[in-house]
């Protein structure tokens, strides 16, 4: 067995093989790649016993998988109604300028990633972004960068 | 331990209550807005400088991390027991002080003071009636034994003894609780079709999606008092007598995951949640099912196809949910607010519980009063209070130099009411009637500085990027609206489009699939409704009276008001503007980017967006 | 005896219809020789409500006819309504934005007055998104293609924007296809970025389907149709008894 296959095993071994529990087990091998390889997607079509299709269809929908390897380091910054006043378009514009990539892309050698999210729901800090999970308020372009 | 029966569980919870009480104890808010002011590291700091003063830690005294204290604006956040004090923006220096000042002694630190007794003269928690939140800052979310000692499980007690599952579903029934994630069906509605719904498999399911921008009332119950939910859940599977349940939650949401979770596993261990429920014969399992970062899945039938394991696709359907839902069973699903009020309920009877709010509308809702406002956080009032007590008693109104203009409620489907609606009952029948929805209860308060035409545009490309792409009305529609409003942001309008927007979003509202398509228009609709002149203003003039969209006015600062304190003049990044402190200012608008930067700094409201050919 | 439920009545443009509980707005109407257009509905696949063109007014409110199931009495129903006219042009012009140059499509655009809007002429790509070819696929036991991603990125396609791995070459799809788009040869057989072999029939060489598809069918008699029934005759004259001997 390579990598991929030991690992999509492991993940899928930790609950009963039943279609209802894909939403979850593509998370996890989101988690385990940051991102989700064709190989794993296969191994659990076969697994659960449903289509390729369905598999790629529900990966395909949900904001949270993707198809591509995110950043190592996840910049994510909050689009909410309230960041949205207090300029979180603004923090956007100039953050994709100055690294030089867009929301939902990474940096050259995959070390950082630049993600948008609706809504952390910390509001009264607005504009606020998460890295790796943290959560940082009051956020400026300068302060941002400094973060990462 | 395990309990074996209510007599048992009685018996502990009067064991913990006369047990040893700590003489002081520091809470520290752990609710989302704190959290990332660092409140977690203030915590940690607290226990390691009272272990390191010798304080006789945790009998004593004790610094606990708990559910939302409320006024996020002002966080960290520290609440202190049993004084009442309320101290903001802890810093992690001043904790040697805290600990040994008020921890110790009873003192507060009054640099950090914002209330002697919160709930007696602050006027942010004055006004409230803390019910569903009534453990933030009394118990460590996901202690069992905190929930216990504050009353927990008293309802699931008492109606596994005392009450048949036709009793507790008649209990909801009565008190003409409303769903609090949406529209405010009738909660019993649906428990009493739930109930006869003929079927051996049933199951009870909790929206805790909360996808709105501006709204984590949901996500500072299930993460500040997990059990109420759980609790509430293992009430309903009693009364329409299903085994199985599920609460859903947003993905952005790790903390809450973790929080249910843990408090899943202890009450499995106390024969609270699992096969003999207090030793008896009714038994309910409980699962976390995690969302993937779709906002349509908030939606009822495309929330069942995710947990199924599906896309989260809407489907169009012409049977209730309570008798096909999830696999096609009956299914019982409410906001995991709704969830927590029945507790209350069943606890206190439905009289009890109509005594708050207003007839059609009983009992209270946690609101998230954020955007423009003086004091934004996690409030909870009586339904039916007005909107202008919530966004000024509390909220404090606008900040300095602005004036309130809109307030947006109930998230991407709701809308936004101008000042004419401040004094309109905050109910889920008045609400709707003006255009905008109670929703999941999120307030975001807009000043002066707001472009409304920006807003609709902002909202209309969330539910843009966010529908499912089924129906072709909300996948290419919303595409067609935005592009619309967009242009005029840009002052690219064209002559009609106001009046285009208007039948587009009607008719979008008519023709969509989904209750979420159907609602997608409300915001550009209220805003057209109670601010066309601003959508007339972008289309005709190419006149941005916010001065929110670059290009589309030129900034003024008047001289009478103008203090001369020099903000506009550090803020703008063309460095237009000159003036000598103490002086008027004046603006350079050869080199001027159009970019409101001035504006939005401006204390005393001297900087003005104008026309540009005035 | 077999209980019978009542009928269920009411109107669709003021004439009076009688169906069993559970009928379809749209089968209804059709009973009454009323027409409604429809796009991603077809007779032999489960409906899906997706298009909203066969919206009908009943009290201020559009239902989608196709899944719309008629189990009380005494409802009035439109067609005609300016309501549902304004409804419809709205449908068409967001559709034609993906088809332009559909006829079915162009038809109906001059029947409600309705025409592309150039904001949205960056997505013409034939497909209406209407579902009919993937609910298709599963009907005849597949699930090769699906819509994959949300909102106006969503498109039909195979698993990885590749050549779908579980399709058997039987056209159905392109062969529910409203507009016609999905490319495919009929012989030789292929599809999606796919070839298939035809198996034919040992008799008369005409092709009867993909290896595939056979096996899906469970067939393991390699016949065409016309050969299965010129050979089932023969058999029957060839068993004993076969001529008429009992006089």
């Amino acid at each position: 067995m390579n990598s991929v296959e030991s690992q999509v095993m492991v993940i899928l071994g930790a609950r009963p093989r039943e279609a209802r529990h894909l939403l979850a087990i593509l998370q996890e091998i989101q988690a385990a790649f940051r991102y989700l390889p064709k190989e794993a997607l296969l191994i659990v079509a076969g697994a659960l016993g449903i289509s390729a299709a369905r598999v790629f269809s529900v990966a395909g929908f949900y904001k949270a998988l993707s198809f591509t390897p995110k950043g190592e380091r996840l910049l994510t910054v909050c689009q909410g109604t309230a960041c949205h006043l207090r300029g979180s378009g603004k923090l956007i514009e100039s953050l994709q300028s100055r690294l030089g990539f867009k929301i939902g892309q990474s940096s050259s050698d995959g070390r950082l990633g630049l993600e948008s999210v609706n809504c952390l729901g910390a509001c009264a800090l607005a504009p606020v972004a998460t890295v790796d999970g943290a959560v940082h308020g009051h956020l400026t372009p300068e302060k941002a960068l400094e973060l990462i | 331990m395990l309990l074996k029966d209510q007599a048992g569980l009685e018996a502990l919870r009067s064991g913990l209550i006369a047990g040893p009480k700590p003489t002081r104890r520091l809470w520290v808010c752990g609710g989302p807005g704190c959290l990332a002011s660092g409140a977690a590291k203030i915590q940690e700091a607290l226990v390691r400088e009272a272990k390191g003063q010798g304080l006789n830690f945790e009998i004593e005294f004790r610094a606990d991390l708990t559910g939302c204290l409320g006024l996020c604006e002002k966080g960290p956040l520290v609440g202190v027991e049993p004084e009442g004090f309320l101290l903001e923006k802890v810093a992690l220096a001043d904790c040697p002080e805290l600990v040994f000042e008020t921890l110790r002694h009873g003192r507060p630190i009054e640099r950090l003071l914002a209330a002697r007794d919160r709930f007696k003269s602050h006027p942010f928690y004055q006004p409230q009636v803390r019910q569903i939140t009534r453990r933030f800052g009394q118990t460590v979310p996901g202690s069992l034994t905190d929930y216990l000692k504050t009353g927990g499980y008293k309802a699931l007690g008492l109606a596994l003894t005392t009450l048949s599952p036709a009793e507790v579903s008649l209990m909801v029934e009565r008190s003409d609780l409303r769903g609090r994630g949406g529209g405010g069906f009738p909660a019993g509605r649906k428990w009493a079709s739930c109930r006869l719904a003929p079927g051996s498999v049933k199951y009870v399911l909790a929206n805790g999606d909360e996808g709105d921008p501006g709204a984590f009332m949901n996500r500072s119950l299930m993460e500040g008092d997990p059990f109420s939910v759980i609790e509430g859940m293992t009430l309903g599977a009693y009364a329409v007598g299903a085994s199985k349940g599920f609460i859903y939650v947003r993905h952005e949401y790790p903390l809450s995951v973790e929080r249910l979770n843990r408090a899943i596993q202890s009450a499995e261990k106390s024969g609270l949640l699992g096969r003999n429920i207090l030793g008896g014969s009714f038994g309910f399992s409980l699962e976390i099912v995690e969302g993937g970062g779709a906002f349509v899945c908030g939606e009822s039938s495309a929330l069942m196809a995710s947990v199924e394991g599906r896309e989260g696709q809407p489907r169009v359907k012409y049977v209730r949910s309570t008798e096909k839902g999830l696999w096609e069973a009956p299914t019982l699903l409410q906001n995991v607010e709704t969830w927590a009020n029945v507790p209350l309920i069943v606890e206190n009877g439905h009289e009890w519980f109509k005594g708050q709010g207003t007839s059609q509308n009983p009992g209270t809702k946690v609101f998230c009063l954020v955007g423009q406002v003086r004091r934004s956080g996690l409030v909870e009032m009586p339904l039916g209070s007005a909107i202008r007590k919530l966004v000024f008693d509390v909220g404090g109104g606008t900040g300095a130099g602005r004036s309130f203009k809109a307030v947006q409620i109930g998230g991407p489907s709701g809308g936004c009411l101008p000042d004419s609606a401040l004094d309109l009952p905050l109910d889920f029948d008045n609400l709707s009637s003006a255009g905008a929805i109670m929703g999941s209860g999120g307030l975001i308060v807009m000043d002066d500085l707001s472009c409304m035409v920006d807003v609709a545009r902002y909202f209309t490309g969330f539910l843009m990027g966010e529908s499912c792409g089924k129906c072709s009305p909300c996948r290419e529609g919303l595409t067609l609206l935005y592009r619309i409003l967009d242009a005029l942001c840009q002052g690219r309008g064209r002559s009609g489009d106001t009046q285009k927007l208007k039948k587009l979003a009607t008719l979008l509202s008519k023709t969509a699939l989904c209750g979420l398509g159907q609602s997608a228009a409300n915001p550009l609709l209220s805003t057209l409704r109670y601010f066309e002149a601003e959508y007339l203003e972008h289309e005709n003039e190419g006149f941005c009276r916010a001065g929110r969209c670059q290009g589309l006015f030129w900034p003024r600062i008047d001289q009478e008001l103008c203090s001369g304190c020099g903000l506009c003049r550090k803020a703008c990044p063309a460095q237009a503007i000159s003036g000598q402190k103490n002086k008027p200012h004046k603006i350079d608008l050869a080199n001027c980017l159009s970019c409101g930067a001035c504006l939005s700094v401006c204390r005393f409201g001297a900087a003005k967006a104008a026309r540009k050919d005035s | 005896m077999p209980h019978t439920l009542p009928k269920v009545t009411g109107t669709i443009d003021g004439l009076k219809f009688e169906v069993s509980p559970g009928t379809t707005l749209l089968e209804a109407a059709k009973t009454l020789g009323i027409t409604i257009p429809t796009l991603c509905h077809h007779p032999g696949l489960p409906p899906d409500g997706n298009c909203r063109l066969c919206l009908v007014e009943s009290g201020k409110k559009l239902l989608p006819s196709c899944v719309f199931p008629l189990r009380e009495s005494g409802g009035a129903f439109s067609t005609q309504s300016p309501m549902v006219f304004e409804a419809r042009a709205f449908v068409v012009t967001l559709l034609l934005s993906r088809a332009p140059k559909d006829k079915n499509l162009l038809k109906l655009a001059e029947v409600y007055g309705a025409q592309a809007d150039p904001l949205l002429s960056d997505g013409e790509d034939g497909c209406l998104r209407c579902a009919r070819c993937v609910r298709a696929c599963r009907a005849g036991g597949s699930e090769a293609i699906a819509l994959i991603g949300r909102s106006r990125e969503r498109k039909v396609a195979g698993p990885f924007f590749e050549p779908p791995i579980d399709c058997v070459g039987c056209l159905a799809c392109a062969r529910s296809c409203p507009t016609g788009v999905i490319a495919f040869g009929e012989e030789p057989r292929s599809i999606w970025g796919r070839d298939f072999d035809l198996v034919k029939c040992p008799r008369c060489g005409r092709p009867i389907g993909t290896p595939e598809e056979l096996k899906r069918a469970g067939l393991t008699d390699p016949l065409c149709p016309d050969c299965r029934r010129r050979e089932f005759s023969a058999s029957l004259l060839e068993l004993p008894e076969a001529s008429f001997t009992g006089y």
